[in-house]
């Protein structure tokens, strides 16, 4: 549908910009470094840069899961719970003298069997989706909790957890974490757009009945959906063990509304049907960027969340704008098109 | 009564008050030297913690004396720390071992019940249903730390009091309100604010020769310890006008956070002497920072150095690893002598205890960092589990 011949702002080349999804975030990020660059010059360094990509990439790992659960119309509140038990398991495996690939692998299947428990729950059970996560929210932590006694674990730092984790950066900035999170991108944007599951999860997302009615395995798309948050809630824990050096019980507390935050302000909808990975990256950007630029312009402890607030509310206001002219624009197009 | 170089500097006049509180009656032999043995060896008949030892006083008769009085009484405890962490598994571990001591020297029973709210979300509400759940089932006494709101609490404790249940808070900065307002039977903890906030100031002070760029990990705003022990920062800053503040940031008390925020603030101020972490895990966190920027830690002569405060077995080893220059130990161990010893001699005997009282605290650093551990560590072992 071409929108050339419409007069008006959705016909104008910032018209098409504003109609992007993606608009707002991308709008806020550029604002955010510009000013900030301005204001404080060591903000633009390389070393800076480094320092956000290395801190965004467990939000953006969690947030890639909850892309794919937002899209099947569901969400995944226990994310940040199973990232603590997961990491919880692989500290555990390497500490009771398993190989550190093994401790790792334990984390991630850990991860993604908690996310299958969600997926049968919800399915199976019939369990409201906000339900069922919000129940494995308390499990796994309270499971961890249990486990640990509140005591974190510790000592399980081999050599080669520092590289794998980013402690160590043999490479410079791009430190293992980065190209895992890279791949997890290309991952997802490949499962997105490539596979019956990709095309399957935007209609389960879109109208489950319809969905249902066409043939679609709506239960099985569900269910991987889930198992791909959990995955990802397990690989971010393994990191983050790494990262901290030790797994406290309280690992990834409040994690799961940064994931649905950089998931929302990314383009993915709660309603279901939309969102995209590449989203996941800009929002697990903004969101990075944001804190960093707090810790960096020492805005005061007690103003930070008003700020990390502000901002979800003014990209998804950004976005909601991107939508309603796009609105316009089909409509008028399809007011040309009769006429 | 030996004091640690820490309280030396600041012996407020609670803290006098309590000494003198516990310091009558024979009994209190064992819980003075109980609180002074990381200085002080500890010797006669005290036992020391954690071992199969007896709360004896080398007093036969006021010992058996007690022991009628205490005539096989079953006690029940409810024990609530605001979360399940390493700082309250060591508190817990040392109450045990108090427990145990009394059990075996007066033939006291203790019931002990622990709740802690998981930390997701309703934290304050589960605490406040934990502790009148206990209440209607009519507890001999809860011990009580809370990031509950001052006022709802009291609340609280006033119906459990009417009810029969004797209220004590442990480790809860106290020194925020008016003492008569408090509606406990007594408060076991330490002054945040000259015994833990100051002492890391004035440490900080000390090792940099009075002068020197700090950058400050702070807990989360609103909270009561975070404020105590920020007045306290404070005046160590006051007192040496060479220190400069040149950056802080919120951690959360969460070691992720301390660290992405130590991160973001070093690529402002390479230039930096000393990092103060409010609590252990931030400052370790900030520790981390500082190897990634590949900045030198202190090593006595040079380097950054980074101070923490709790006192976990945890921090102990990063300092004894030379990674946490100091940390303020706020003695987790005391604590849960104290309130047990604060327990029995005013539930069980019926004595008057003092309203608030302060454990000894210190700064460890490498110097004294082998003593500190092994107290914890002996702690950790005690003769029986509730």
């Amino acid at each position: 549908m071409s929108t050339s011949s419409v007069i008006g702002i959705s016909s104008t080349r910032w018209g098409k910009v504003l109609q992007n999804p993606s608009a707002g975030a991308l709008l806020l990020v550029g604002v955010l470094v510009i000013s900030m660059s301005i204001a404080f010059p060591t903000f633009p360094s390389a070393i800076n840069a480094g320092n956000v990509a290395n801190q965004m990439v467990f939000v953006l790992l969690l947030a890639l899961g909850m892309t794919v659960v937002l899209i099947t119309g569901g969400i995944d509140l226990s994310v940040g719970s199973i990232m603590g038990l997961s990491a919880g398991v692989g500290a555990y495996s390497i500490n009771s003298g398993a190989p550190l690939i093994l401790g790792l692998l334990a984390a991630v299947g850990a991860g993604a069997v908690l996310g299958l428990a969600n997926g049968l729950m919800i399915t199976r059970l019939g369990l409201p989706d906000f339900i069922a996560t919000l129940a494995m929210l308390g499990i796994a932590r309270g499971l961890l909790f249990l486990w640990t006694n509140g005591v974190p674990f510790i000592g399980y730092m081999l050599p080669e957890y520092y590289v794998i984790s980013g402690l160590e950066r043999p490479f410079g900035f791009i430190t293992v974490p980065i190209i895992i999170a890279a791949v997890a991108v290309l991952a997802i944007i490949f499962v997105l757009r490539k596979t019956s599951f990709g095309r399957h999860a935007y209609g389960v997302g879109s109208n489950p009945h319809a969905a249902l009615l066409s043939g679609v395995p709506v239960d099985r798309v569900k269910i991987t959906a889930y198992v791909i948050s959990g995955l990802m809630a397990g690989l971010t824990g393994m990191l983050m063990a790494g990262r901290t050096t030790t797994v406290a019980p309280t690992m990834g507390l409040g994690y799961e509304i940064a994931a649905i935050a950089a998931a929302i302000i990314g383009g993915a909808a709660l309603t279901g049907g939309r969102g995209h990975a590449l989203g996941a990256v800009l929002g697990a950007l903004v969101l990075s960027i944001t804190a960093n630029a707090i810790n960096i312009a020492g805005v005061s402890s007690t103003w930070q969340q008003v700020v990390t607030g502000s901002v979800l509310l003014l990209a998804v206001v950004f976005d909601r704008a991107s939508a309603l002219l796009r609105e316009r624009s089909t409509r008028s197009a399809g007011r040309l098109a009769v006429t | 009564m030996i004091r640690s170089k820490a309280s030396d500097q600041q012996p407020s006049r609670r803290n006098l008050l309590s000494s003198a509180g516990l310091g009558l009656g024979a009994l209190a032999g064992a819980s003075l030297l109980s609180a002074c043995s990381t200085v002080t060896p500890t010797g006669g008949a005290a036992a020391p913690a954690g071992g199969a030892g007896s709360a004896g006083t080398n007093n036969p008769a006021y010992d058996s004396a007690i022991k009628s009085l205490v005539n096989g009484r079953t006690v029940q405890l409810g024990w609530t720390p605001p979360i399940l962490s390493e700082m309250f598994n060591q508190m817990e571990k040392a109450a045990f071992g108090r427990m145990a001591e009394l059990e075996q020297t007066y033939g006291i029973n203790w019931k002990w019940e622990r709740s802690a709210p998981t930390g997701n979300f309703d934290a304050v509400e589960q605490q406040v249903s934990i502790v009148r759940g206990w209440t209607a089932r009519k507890f001999d006494a809860v011990l009580v730390c809370t990031g509950a709101n001052f006022a709802t609490m009291q609340d609280v404790y006033r119906q459990a009091s009417s009810s029969g249940t004797r209220v004590f808070q442990f480790n809860q900065p106290v020194e925020l309100y008016d003492e008569e307002k408090i509606n406990t039977v007594s408060n076991i903890g330490y002054d945040n604010r000259w015994q833990s906030g100051y002492l890391a100031g004035t440490f900080i002070a000390k090792t940099l020769g009075g002068k020197g760029k700090i950058i400050q990990i702070m807990g989360p705003s609103g909270s009561d310890w975070s404020k105590a022990r920020q007045i306290g920062f404070e005046k160590a800053l006051r007192e040496n006008p060479g220190l400069e503040v040149v950056g802080s940031a919120d951690g959360g008390y969460l070691r992720d956070k301390g660290l992405n925020a130590a991160q973001d603030l070093l690529t402002r101020n390479r230039d930096i002497n000393a990092i103060y972490g409010e609590n252990e895990d931030m400052a370790l966190g900030a520790s981390q920072a500082v190897d990634a920027a590949g900045l030198k830690q202190w090593d006595g002569q040079q380097g950054v150095v980074i101070i923490g405060a709790d006192g976990l077995l945890s921090g102990m080893e990063s300092i004894a690893a030379g990674k946490l220059t100091a940390t303020v130990d706020v003695g987790s161990v005391d604590q849960g002598r104290s309130f047990i010893d604060a327990v029995f001699r005013s539930v069980v005997l019926g004595e008057t205890v003092a309203k608030t009282i302060e454990v000894p605290t210190r700064v460890v650093t490498k110097d004294n960092v082998a003593a500190a551990k092994a107290y914890i560590e002996g702690a950790m072992r005690p003769a029986k589990s509730y």
